[in-house]
C-alpha cells in the first residue's frame, strides 16, 4: 500500500491520465445506463404503478397488448382478487381548438379498479366522458376542467382529474373508463359485458378451469420484455455496458502490464532485499483500486451533474442501486486486470539485479 | 575467533549440462566474522557475480554449503530465504538500489513498514548523520549525486540493522575520491557497529581498508590477506 500510493504521488501525470481514461469509461458506463433507464421507465412506468404480477391477453395476439381483443365477459373465465379488465388506445390528446396537440397512451379500465391512478387534483370518474391525466400532462399545459379529444373520433371528454407522472411506451399516460375508451374507438358497443377490451391486469388470480378459450396468461415482466422495441432497446444498451466492464478490464491490464514490464529491474532490486511478489502485487492492486475509486466517483459526480442540466425531453434516470453495481463491477473489473500481472511480477528473478 | 556470520564451504557452481556445462565457482571456501571487512576482488567474468547471488540464497549452489548464522540457506523454503533476506543481509548494488519514488527518509520508513513495525525515527536520523546525509533526507534519488546515492544504500542496508552487508560494485559508477570515501565509510561501519561486511569490486586501489581479501579468478577463490 505505502509503496503503491507513494509511487502514484511521485509520477503524477501518469497514473492521472490512467485515471482519466478509466473516468471516462466510467462516464460512458453511467451514461448509458441513465439513459437505458429512462428509455426503460418511459416504456413501463405505468406498468409499474399498477404493482400487478400478470396480465391476460389474447393468445393471437404474440403477447402484445395492442393486438388483442378480448369481451369485457371473458373476466368470468378468471378467478382471484383484483382482476381489472384494461382497454388502451395509443392516440393523439387535443384540446378541441387544437392548441394543444400530445401524443397520448390512454388507458381505460373499471372505475373501481386498482389500476386507476391515486389522484392529485381534482376527482375520480364519476360519468360519461371523463378523463385522468398524468402530470406530465399537466406539465404540457392541460388543465382540470378542460375539454378534448383523443384519437381520431369527434368524441370530447372533459378532464376530472391528475395524478403523478406516468409513462407507458414513452407516451404520457390518461386514464378513463371502458365505455368511455370504446366511445373513443368508434366502437360499436358501448356499454355491458360484450364490449371490447385489450386485456385483463390482476394482482393475484388464475384460470377457473382448463377451458379458457383465447386467454393467455403472462407475467407482467413477460408483458414488459414484449412491449414494441423494449428488449432491443434494452438489449443494446446493456451489451453496451457490459463491453465496457470488458474494456476497463482490459485497459487495466494492459497498463498494469506495461508499467510491469518496465518496472521488472526495480521489482528485481525489491526482491533482492526481501520485498516479495505479495508486496508488490499488493502495491499494483493498491494503484488500480486507487485509480478505479477515482474514475468511478468523478465519473459518477459527472453524471450527477448532467443529468441536472439535460434537456426535459431526453429520457434519463439515475438508479442509485443499479449505478453502485455497476461502480463495484468497474473497480472489479480494474482488480482482475492488475492481476493479470501476477505472473510477470512472479517470475522476475531477483539474480539478475546483481551483475 | 568468533563464530563466522557467513560462511561458504566446498562451493561448486555450474550453468548447464553436459558438455555445454560451465563452470562459475569451482571449490570456493569463504566466511567473515562480525566486524570484518572483506573484500572479494577480480575481473569481470571471474564469478563475482555468482558468489554474490550464492552468498545471497538468490541462487543454490551445484555443491556445498551456505550457513548464515549457522543456517543452511539452500535447505530453506524460497519464503524463509525472502524472509532471511530482509532480515539479516543488506544489500548494496551497482548502481543504485534505491527506489526512485521515495525519498531518502521514506526508502528507510518502507523497511519499518516491511517489517510491520512504526518507523524509527532516532535511529535514522542518527544514520544518515554519520554518512553525512541529514541535509538530503526529503531528497528523491534523482536529485542526489552518485555518491550521495551509496551512500544511502549504505544507510538503507544497515537501518535493518542485518547481520552481514553484501556490496556488488558499490563504486561502480564513482570517480576515485568518492570511491574512496565510499569504501572507508563502510570499512568503517563494519569496525563500529560490528557488522560483516562483504564488498566485490574489480578495483585494486579499494582494498587498503579491508581486514580480510579474497581473490577470485576462472571461478577459482583464493585468501590473499588477513
Amino acid at each position: 500500500m505505502y509503496l503503491g500510493l507513494k509511487e502514484m504521488r511521485h509520477e503524477k501525470l501518469r497514473y492521472t491520465l490512467l485515471s482519466g481514461v478509466l473516468l471516462l469509461i466510467a462516464l460512458v458506463v453511467f451514461m448509458l445506463a441513465g439513459l437505458a433507464n429512462g428509455l426503460s421507465n418511459g416504456n413501463r412506468q405505468a406498468v409499474d404503478a399498477w404493482q400487478a404480477r400478470t396480465v391476460y391477453l389474447n393468445k393471437n395476439a404474440n403477447q402484445t397488448m395492442s393486438a388483442s381483443q378480448l369481451k369485457l365477459a371473458d373476466q368470468k373465465k378468471l378467478s382471484g382478487k383484483q382482476i381489472a379488465p384494461l382497454a388502451s388506445l395509443s392516440g393523439t390528446l387535443r384540446t378541441t381548438n387544437n392548441h394543444l396537440k400530445t401524443t397520448a397512451s390512454a388507458f381505460g379500465t373499471s372505475r373501481t379498479s386498482f389500476l386507476m391512478p391515486k389522484l392529485v387534483s381534482g376527482h375520480q370518474i364519476n360519468g360519461k366522458n371523463q378523463v385522468l391525466i398524468s402530470a406530465d400532462l399537466k406539465a404540457a399545459g392541460y388543465k382540470l376542467g378542460q375539454k378534448v379529444r383523443i384519437g381520431t373520433t369527434k368524441q370530447t371528454v372533459k378532464i376530472v382529474g391528475t395524478y403523478g407522472k406516468s409513462t407507458y411506451m414513452i407516451a404520457p399516460t390518461l386514464y378513463t373508463d371502458i365505455a368511455t375508451m370504446n366511445r373513443l374507438k368508434g366502437a360499436p358497443i358501448t356499454s355491458g359485458d360484450q364490449q371490447t377490451v385489450n386485456g385483463f391486469v390482476t394482482k393475484e388470480s388464475s384460470f377457473k378451469n382448463a377451458k379458457h378459450g383465447d386467454l393467455e396468461k403472462l407475467s407482467i415482466a413477460t408483458f414488459i420484455n414484449k412491449l414494441p422495441g423494449y428488449s432491443a432497446e434494452q438489449l443494446t444498451l446493456n451489451t453496451m455496458i457490459y463491453f465496457l466492464f470488458v474494456i476497463a478490464l482490459a485497459i487495466i491490464g494492459i497498463f498494469m502490464f506495461v508499467l510491469t514490464l518496465q518496472k521488472q529491474p526495480l521489482f528485481g532490486v525489491l526482491k533482492v532485499q526481501g520485498i516479495g511478489t505479495g508486496h508488490i502485487l499488493a502495491a499494483l492492486l493498491t494503484q488500480s483500486i486507487a485509480m478505479a475509486v477515482i474514475g468511478i466517483v468523478l465519473g459518477l459526480g459527472i453524471t450527477v451533474g448532467l443529468a441536472q442540466i439535460m434537456p426535459a425531453g431526453l429520457p434519463f434516470v439515475v438508479n442509485w442501486a443499479q449505478f453502485g453495481g455497476y461502480s463495484l463491477a468497474l473497480l472489479a473489473a480494474s482488480v482482475v486486470g492488475a492481476l493479470l500481472s501476477w505472473r510477470t511480477v512472479a517470475k522476475i528473478d531477483p539474480a539478475v539485479a546483481i551483475g | 575467533m568468533t563464530q563466522a556470520v557467513l560462511a561458504l564451504q566446498h562451493i561448486d557452481k555450474q550453468f548447464g549440462h553436459g558438455h555445454t556445462a560451465v563452470t562459475a565457482l569451482t571449490d570456493a571456501n569463504f566466511e567473515v566474522s562480525a566486524g570484518q571487512f572483506v573484500a572479494i576482488i577480480g575481473p569481470s567474468g571471474s564469478g563475482k557475480s555468482t558468489f554474490l547471488t550464492i552468498a545471497a540464497g538468490l541462487q543454490t549452489p551445484t555443491k556445498g554449503q551456505v550457513l548464515l548464522n549457522g543456517t543452511e540457506l539452500a535447505a530453506q523454503s524460497e519464503k524463509a530465504r525472502l524472509a532471511y533476506r530482509f532480515n539479516e543481509i543488506g544489500f548494496i548494488l551497482q548502481s543504485s538500489n534505491l527506489i526512485p519514488f521515495l525519498n531518502v527518509t521514506e526508502q528507510l520508513k518502507l523497511v519499518d513498514k516491511m517489517a510491520k513495525r512504526p518507523f524509527q525515527k532516532d535511529r535514522a536520523a542518527q544514520l544518515l548523520k554519520e554518512l553525512a546525509l541529514s541535509d538530503v533526507a526529503t531528497a528523491y534519488p534523482s536529485e542526489l549525486s552518485g555518491g550521495e546515492r551509496q551512500r544511502v544504500a549504505i544507510v538503507r542496508a544497515l537501518y535493518n540493522d542485518p547481520s552481514v552487508i553484501l556490496a556488488d560494485e558499490p563504486t561502480a559508477s564513482l570517480d576515485t575520491p568518492r570511491s574512496i570515501d565510499v569504501v572507508e565509510r563502510l570499512a568503517n561501519e563494519a569496525h563500529q557497529h560490528q557488522k560483516a561486511i562483504v564488498m566485490v569490486t574489480h578495483d585494486q586501489r579499494l582494498i587498503g581498508n579491508c581486514d580480510v581479501v579474497y581473490q577470485i579468478e576462472d571461478g577459482v577463490m583464493t585468501r590473499q590477506k588477513g
